[in-house]
C-alpha cells in the first residue's frame, strides 16, 4: 500500500454500524413495507410443495379427479399471488437501495469536495480514484443485489424450515441437526475469504498493472533491453497471483463439498425420517413428499447466503472507506477578522512533515503589495513548503503567516482564494464547456469577463475557433485540449479568480520547451500588476524578480535585489555566471580541455554558417 | 496442482479467435478433457436426484423398507458424490482458466516487448486497447465453461432418457416444454438488457465524473467552485437512481415471470401427470419425478445458455488479443546484418552533420526544439528512412539489438517501472545478470542528483509504477540515474533537465562528464548551465548543424545561439 493511504481515514466498524443505522431510520416505512412484501412472497412460495404433497395423497387414496383438479388451481393461485408479491417486493427493494445508496455516493462527494486543502496536497489522488470508483462500485453492487439477495435467502431458509415444521414437526429435526456443522464451515469459510479475496484481486492488480506497464512503456523496455526483465517481472507476479488463486481453491476445497453435503443430508434425513414415520403410521405420505420438496429447495438460498455475506463483507469494507472522509478533522478556524492592507508576511515559521525534522527553519519574510519575489536554491530547501505556507494551504507548525495582519488559516476559505492563489504549473480540464472551466470560481462571470480573461492569456483565438466555441465540451468526454492549451486555461481561471498575490510554484516545471515561449507570455500576462512570490526553477525569473530569495536546509541564507547578489559575490552569483556564460570567477577545474576539433563533418554537410 | 506459470508459453496459432482458443487448449488437452468428465459427472448426480426421491416415495407406498433404505442411501450418496466431483470440477476448470489467463500473459509480454517503439506508436494513436483483466478473464472463462456445459448437455440426455423411459407423453411435454420456457424467459431479457446497458452507461458517465473531481482537485480546492460540482454531481446521481428505479420496474416484472411462467408451466405438467398417477398409469412417486424434473431441468438449460454467451464473450476477447499479437515491428532486423562496428566508433548523422565521437560531452542546441528531439530520434536508430552511420556502417544493416545496446536516446517520457530502486535503476545494465554493486548504483545517483529520491525510497524500498510517487523533477533525475547507470556506447540525453531548479541542475552539469568518461554523450538542451559544461556545442537550425564550438564562443559570435540559450528574445 502505498503513503497515501495512510493520510485518508477509514471508518471503524462502529461508526459504519451506526452510519447505516442512522439512514435505515430515516427509510423506516419503506424498509417495513419491503419487508413485509418479501415475506408474504416467499410464504406464498412454499405452498405448491404442500399441495403437490397433498395431489400425492389423494392419488395413492384414488381421490377424485375433481379434487386433485382443485389442488392444482390452488398451486396456480399461490404461483400468481408469488409472482406478484416478487414483483411489488422487488421494485420497492430496488427504490429502497438505489435510494441509499445515492445518498451515499452524493455524501461522499461532498466530503470529497470539502476535504481540507493541506490533506488534499498531501494525499495524492490515487487513494480518492480508488475510492470513487471501486468501493462506489462494489457499494452498489452491495445495495442492488447483495442485499435483496441476503433478505431473500435468509427469509427462504426460515420460511422453509417453518413450513416443514408446519408440515410435520417431527421432521424439523434432521434439518436442524446440520445447522451447528453448516455454522462451523460458513464461519471458519467465511472468516478466511474476504482477506483471501482481496489478496488475490490485489495480485491480479499487481499483473495486470505491469502488464500495463510493459505495453505503455514498451519503448523504454525495447531502448534499455529489458525484455527479459519484462517476462522475468510477469512471471513472477504470475507466480504470485497463482498463490493467492492457490490459497482462495484452497478454502473452497473445504468449504464447497462441506457445504453442499450438508446440503443434502436434510434431504436424506428428512426422507428417512419420513420414511419411518410414515411406515410406522405417524404421517401422510403427502407430509413425507412436502418435507423432502421442502428439504430439496433449501439448498439454492442456503448456498445463495453463503455466497452474498461474501460480498457482504466487501461491501462494508467500501463502505468504511468512503465514510472515513467524514472523520477528517478541519484545519481552518474561520474568524470573522477581514485583512488590513494586502501586505503577506511570515513571522519565524518553522514546519515539519515529520516530527524531529524540520523542512523549515524560523523563516520570516515580508513581501510588500505589488512586489516580485524570487525564492531559488536546491531541492530540498524548503522552497515549496514555504510556498505551501504563503499560500495559506498548510498551516506553519510555529510562526505564523499573515495577510494584513490576519492569519491565513484563520481566513475562510473563500476570501482567502480572492486574496492569494497557489499557481502550480499542473492543469486540469474538467468536464464541462470552456466557460465553465474558466468560470470555476467566479459562477457569475459575465461572457465578456471570461472573454476578456481568455484574451489576456493569449486563448481567446484557439477558444473560439472550437466547434461549439467557448460552448464547446471539453475534459473527458469532450474535445481534447492540448497541454499548452490546457495551461492557458488554467492561467485564465486565475485572471477571472483576480487575486492580489500569488504563489508560483516552477516545480512541477514546462517539461515540454516547445511550448514553453508562448507559455510565458501567458503568464506574463496573469502576473501583471499582482504581488508575485516565484519558486523559481529558472534563473531569468530570479533575474527579472525585484528581490531574489536564496534558501538552503530551510533556511534563508541570501537575500536582495539580483544585482546586489551578484555584486556581494555569493552563491546566487556563482550559480549566475554559469548560468549566463560570464567568463570571470568561473572554475577552471570544470573545463579540463578546450575542443580541438569542430565537430562537423564539413564534407557531408553545408554546416557552419553562423560560426 | 500444475506449476504455474510455464516455462514458455509456446508458438501460439493466431490464424483467427477461435484457433486461438483452440491451441490454448490443445497446451492443456488432459485437464481440460478431465475438467468435462468431472462436470458430466457432477451434472448427472445432481440429475439422478428427483429419480432416487420418486423411487424412495415409490417403496414407501409399497411399504418396502430395504428397498426404500437403499433408495435414501442413493440420495445420500448421489448428494456426497455431487460434493465431491463438483470441487474436483472446480479444482480442474480454475486450474484451467489460470493456465489460459497467465499463458495470454505471458504472451502479450514477450510480444510488446517485442514491439517496442512500434507499440508505444500505435498507443499514442490509440490504435491498441491494451489487453487487461476483462479480456484475459472473458478468454479463460470460455475454456472454463466447457466443464459446467458439457455437464449441462449430459444432464438434459441423462433427464430425458429417465423421463421418456417412464412416459413418453409426460417425457415429451417436459423436455418441449422446459427449453421453451427457458427461451420465453429469456427473450423477457432482452429488453431488460437494453435498459441495464442504459443504466450501466450511466453509472460510468457518474464515476467519471467523480473520477474527474477527484483529479482535478487539487486545482478545484485551490480555485473553488465546489458547490456547482457538487450540484452537478448530484443531479447526474439522481438521474442514475431514476434509471435504476426505472431499470428495477422491468426487472421487477421478469423477477415475477420467471417465478410465474416456469411455475405455471410445471403446476400444468403436474396436473396432467396428477391425473396419470390418479389412472395407474405411473406411480406417485414417478408424480413426484415429474415434478421435480420440470423445474430441475431449468438449471442445466440456464448453463447452456450461460456457456454460449461465454464462448461468444470469450472469442470476441481472443480476437483482441489476436489482434495484439499479429502486429509486426516497424524496424526489424536486416536480412543480411553487417558487422557491428568496434566499440569506440564515430556516430555520424549525414542529414544534420551531426558527427560524435567517443570520450566528447556534446551539447546538442537548437532553435526549434522539436527538430532537436527529431535528430535524437534518428541518430538512435527509431527512423526506419534515416541513414545515421556508426564506424561508416547506417544503422539500419546493423541488427535492432545492437544499435539499442550501443546509442541510448533516453527522453522525459520514458517510463519508470514499478519496482526495487536500485533493481529498477541498474535494469539497463548492459550484461543482463552481472552484479551491480551499491557503489556502482550510489556512483550514478550522485551523478544525476537524485540523493534526495534515494534517502526518500532506499536503495532496497519500491519505487511505485510510473514513478507516480515521484514529484516530476526526482522522475526526471532517476530516469537520468538509469540511462547514465546502463552505460551505453553513445548516450543521449533528451532535455535531462528541464523539470529541475537551477541549483540542482548546475550539479547535474558539473557532474555529467566524469559519470560517462571514454564514451560519447549527447545533451539536447538549450540551457546554458548544461552548454557550458560540453566540450562543444552543436547548433541546429532548419535541421542542420549550422555552427559548432564551445558554449561561450558561440555566445560570443552567434547572435542567434545567444538568443535562443539565454532567451533574451523572450519576455
Amino acid at each position: 500500500m502505498t503513503a497515501a493511504d495512510s493520510i485518508l481515514p477509514v471508518a471503524t466498524g462502529k461508526q459504519v454500524i451506526s452510519h447505516a443505522r442512522k439512514v435505515m431510520a430515516s427509510h423506516r416505512r419503506e424498509l417495513a413495507v419491503v419487508i413485509a412484501l418479501y415475506t408474504a412472497a416467499t410464504v406464498a412460495g412454499l405452498m405448491p410443495p404442500r399441495l403437490l404433497g397433498a395431489i400425492v395423497t389423494d392419488v395413492q387414496h384414488s381421490a377424485p379427479a375433481s379434487h386433485i383438479d382443485v389442488l392444482a388451481i390452488a398451486i396456480a393461485i399461490a404461483l400468481l399471488a408469488q409472482s406478484v408479491l416478487i414483483r411489488y417486493g422487488a421494485l420497492a427493494g430496488a427504490r429502497l437501495g438505489e435510494a441509499v445508496l445515492a445518498r451515499f455516493r452524493e455524501d461522499f462527494i461532498d466530503g470529497v469536495l470539502g476535504l481540507p486543502l493541506s490533506t488534499v496536497e498531501r494525499a495524492g489522488s490515487g487513494d480518492l480514484m480508488a475510492r470513487s470508483s471501486r468501493d462506489v462500485n462494489a457499494l452498489s453492487l452491495t445495495a442492488r443485489q447483495c442485499v435483496p439477495a441476503l433478505l431473500t435467502a435468509g427469509l427462504t431458509v426460515i420460511l422453509t424450515i417453518a413450513a416443514i415444521a408446519a408440515d410435520s414437526p417431527v421432521l424439523v429435526l434432521p434439518c436442524l441437526i446440520v445447522v451447528p456443522p453448516i455454522w462451523a464451515v460458513a464461519r471458519w469459510y467465511l472468516r478466511r475469504a474476504p482477506a483471501a479475496y482481496l489478496r488475490e484481486s490485489a495480485s491480479w492488480g499487481v499483473l495486470t498493472d505491469s502488464l500495463a506497464e510493459t505495453v505503455e512503456g514498451a519503448r523504454t523496455v525495447e531502448a534499455l533491453r529489458l525484455a527479459s526483465a519484462r517476462r522475468g517481472r510477469a512471471d513472477a507476479d504470475i507466480a504470485s497471483s497463482y498463490a493467492a488463486e492457490r490459497y482462495t481453491l484452497r478454502l473452497r476445497t473445504f468449504f464447497l463439498p462441506a457445504a453442499e453435503a450438508s446440503y443434502v443430508l436434510p434431504l436424506a434425513g428428512v426422507l428417512a425420517f419420513g420414511g419411518v414415520a410414515y411406515l410406522h403410521g405417524w404421517c401422510t405420505l403427502g407430509q413425507v413428499t412436502a418435507a423432502a420438496l421442502y428439504a430439496r429447495a433449501l439448498v439454492a438460498p442456503m448456498d445463495a447466503l453463503v455466497q452474498w455475506l461474501n460480498y457482504l463483507q466487501t461491501g462494508m469494507a467500501a463502505l468504511a472507506r468512503l465514510l472515513g472522509l467524514a472523520h477528517i478533522p478541519a484545519d481552518r478556524e474561520p474568524s470573522a477578522v477581514s485583512p488590513g492592507d494586502d501586505r503577506l508576511s511570515a513571522a519565524a515559521v518553522s514546519h515539519a512533515y515529520v516530527a524531529g525534522r524540520d523542512v523549515l527553519r524560523q523563516v520570516s519574510l515580508t513581501v510588500e503589495p505589488g512586489e516580485r519575489v524570487a525564492i531559488v536554491g536546491p531541492s530540498g530547501a524548503g522552497k515549496s513548503t514555504l510556498g505551501r505556507l504563503l499560500a495559506g494551504i498548510q498551516r506553519p507548525d510555529s510562526g505564523e503567516v499573515t495577510v494584513g495582519g490576519v492569519a491565513l488559516t484563520e481566513l475562510p476559505l473563500d476570501d482567502l482564494r480572492g486574496y492569494i492563489a497557489l499557481v502550480t504549473q499542473e492543469h486540469h480540464i474538467f468536464q464541462g464547456s470552456v466557460r465553465d472551466n474558466v468560470t470555476l470560481g467566479v459562477p457569475e462571470a459575465s461572457d465578456e469577463a471570461v472573454r476578456s480573461a481568455l484574451a489576456a492569456v493569449d486563448a481567446l483565438g484557439w477558444a473560439l475557433e472550437l466547434p461549439d466555441g467557448l460552448d464547446t465540451a471539453v475534459g473527458s468526454g469532450g474535445s481534447t485540449l492540448s497541454a499548452p492549451q490546457a495551461q492557458q486555461v488554467a492561467l485564465a481561471r486565475l485572471v477571472l479568480a483576480d487575486p492580489h498575490t500569488l504563489v508560483l510554484d516552477e516545480a512541477t516545471s514546462l517539461l515540454d520547451p516547445r511550448s514553453a515561449r508562448r507559455l510565458e507570455q501567458s503568464l506574463s500576462a496573469v502576473l501583471d500588476g499582482r504581488t508575485v512570490v516565484a519558486i523559481a526553477h529558472r534563473l531569468h525569473t530570479a533575474h527579472d524578480a525585484d528581490r531574489v530569495i536564496v534558501m538552503e536546509h530551510g533556511r534563508i541564507t541570501e537575500a536582495g535585489p539580483h544585482r546586489d547578489l551578484v555584486a556581494t559575490d555569493g552563491p546566487y552569483a556563482a550559480l549566475w555566471r554559469s548560468w549566463h556564460g560570464d567568463a570571470p570567477n568561473r572554475p577552471k577545474e570544470n573545463n579540463p580541455q578546450a575542443p580541438v576539433h569542430d565537430g562537423v563533418d564539413n564534407s557531408s554537410s553545408n554546416a557552419a554558417c553562423g560560426g | 496442482m500444475r506449476q504455474l506459470p510455464v516455462p514458455d508459453p509456446g508458438t501460439p496459432d493466431l490464424a483467427s479467435a477461435h484457433r486461438f482458443v483452440l491451441w490454448l487448449m490443445r497446451k492443456q488437452r488432459g485437464s481440460v478433457l478431465l475438467g468435462i468428465i468431472w462436470g458430466c459427472a457432477w451434472m448427472i448426480a445432481q440429475a439422478l436426484v428427483p429419480a432416487a426421491i420418486g423411487s424412495a416415495i415409490d417403496a414407501l407406498t409399497r411399504h418396502q423398507a430395504t428397498a426404500f433404505t437403499w433408495d435414501c442411501l442413493a440420495v445420500l450418496g448421489l448428494g456426497v458424490l455431487t460434493a465431491l466431483t463438483g470441487v474436483l470440477r472446480h479444482r480442474m476448470v480454475v486450474s484451467n482458466f489460470l493456465d489460459a489467463a497467465f499463458r495470454i500473459i505471458q504472451l502479450v509480454t514477450e510480444h510488446a516487448a517485442r514491439l517496442g517503439n512500434t507499440l508505444a506508436k500505435l498507443l499514442s494513436t490509440g490504435e491498441v486497447v491494451s489487453v487487461g483483466t476483462a479480456d484475459v478473464d472473458a478468454v479463460g472463462g470460455a475454456i472454463d465453461v466447457t466443464g459446467r456445459g458439457s455437464g449441462a448437455v449430459a444432464a438434459v440426455i441423462v433427464v430425458a432418457v429417465i423421463l421418456l423411459s417412464r412416459s413418453l407423453v409426460l417425457g415429451l411435454i417436459v423436455l418441449i416444454g422446459g427449453p421453451a420456457m427457458t427461451a420465453l424467459v429469456g427473450s423477457l431479457l432482452r429488453p431488460l438488457h437494453q435498459r441495464q446497458q442504459r443504466y450501466r452507461d450511466l453509472q460510468g458517465q457518474l464515476a467519471t465524473r467523480a473520477a474527474d473531481i477527484v483529479a482535478g482537485l487539487r486545482v478545484l480546492r485551490g480555485i473553488g467552485g465546489e458547490p456547482a460540482f457538487s450540484r452537478r454531481y448530484f443531479d447526474q446521481s439522481q438521474e442514475l437512481r431514476r434509471t435504476g428505479v426505472v431499470v428495477a420496474r422491468t426487472e421487477s416484472y421478469l423477477f415475477g415471470a420467471q417465478v410465474l411462467l416456469p411455475g405455471m408451466f410445471v403446476t400444468a405438467a403436474t396436473w396432467i401427470a396428477a391425473h396419470y398417477a390418479l389412472h395407474r398409469v405411473i406411480t406417485p412417486g414417478q408424480l413426484v419425478t415429474f415434478y421435480a424434473y420440470a423445474s430441475f431441468l431449468a438449471v442445466p438449460l440456464a448453463t447452456l445458455t450461460e456457456a454460449a454467451d461465454a464462448i461468444v464473450r470469450g472469442l470476441v476477447a481472443a480476437g483482441r488479443v489476436v489482434a495484439i499479437l499479429r502486429l509486426r515491428p516497424e524496424i526489424t532486423d536486416p536480412a543480411e546484418p553487417a558487422e557491428a562496428p568496434a566499440a569506440g566508433s564515430v556516430l555520424h548523422d549525414p542529414v544534420s552533420g551531426l558527427t560524435v565521437r567517443a570520450g566528447e560531452l556534446v551539447g546538442l542546441a537548437a532553435a526549434d526544439p522539436a527538430e532537436a528531439a527529431e535528430l535524437a530520434d534518428r541518430i538512435g536508430g527509431y527512423r526506419a528512412e534515416a541513414e545515421p552511420e556508426l564506424g561508416g556502417i547506417p544503422l539500419h544493416r546493423l541488427p535492432v539489438d545492437v544499435v539499442r545496446s550501443r546509442v541510448l536516446v533516453a527522453t522525459n517520457d520514458a517510463h519508470l517501472f514499478a519496482g526495487r530502486f536500485d533493481e529498477q535503476l541498474a535494469a539497463g545494465r548492459p550484461a543482463a545478470g552481472q552484479l551491480t554493486s551499491s557503489d556502482q548504483v550510489l556512483a550514478a545517483v550522485r551523478a544525476a542528483a537524485a540523493d534526495d529520491v534515494l534517502d526518500a525510497v532506499g536503495l532496497d524500498g519500491e519505487l511505485a509504477a510510473r514513478g507516480r510517487t515521484l514529484s516530476g523533477g526526482q522522475a526526471q533525475r532517476v530516469r537520468l540515474a538509469r540511462a547514465l547507470l546502463a552505460e551505453p556506447e553513445i548516450l543521449v540525453l533528451v532535455e535531462p533537465t528541464s523539470a529541475v531548479d537551477a541549483h540542482t541542475e548546475a550539479a547535474i552539469a558539473r557532474q555529467l562528464r566524469s559519470a560517462r568518461p571514454g564514451v560519447a554523450t549527447v545533451v539536447v538542451s538549450n540551457s546554458p548551465l548544461l552548454l557550458d559544461q560540453a566540450d562543444w556545442v552543436a547548433y541546429l537550425r532548419d535541421g542542420t548543424v549550422t555552427a559548432t564550438g564551445t558554449h561561450r564562443d558561440l555566445i560570443a559570435s552567434d547572435a542567434s545561439y545567444a538568443s535562443t540559450v539565454t532567451r533574451e528574445g523572450g519576455p
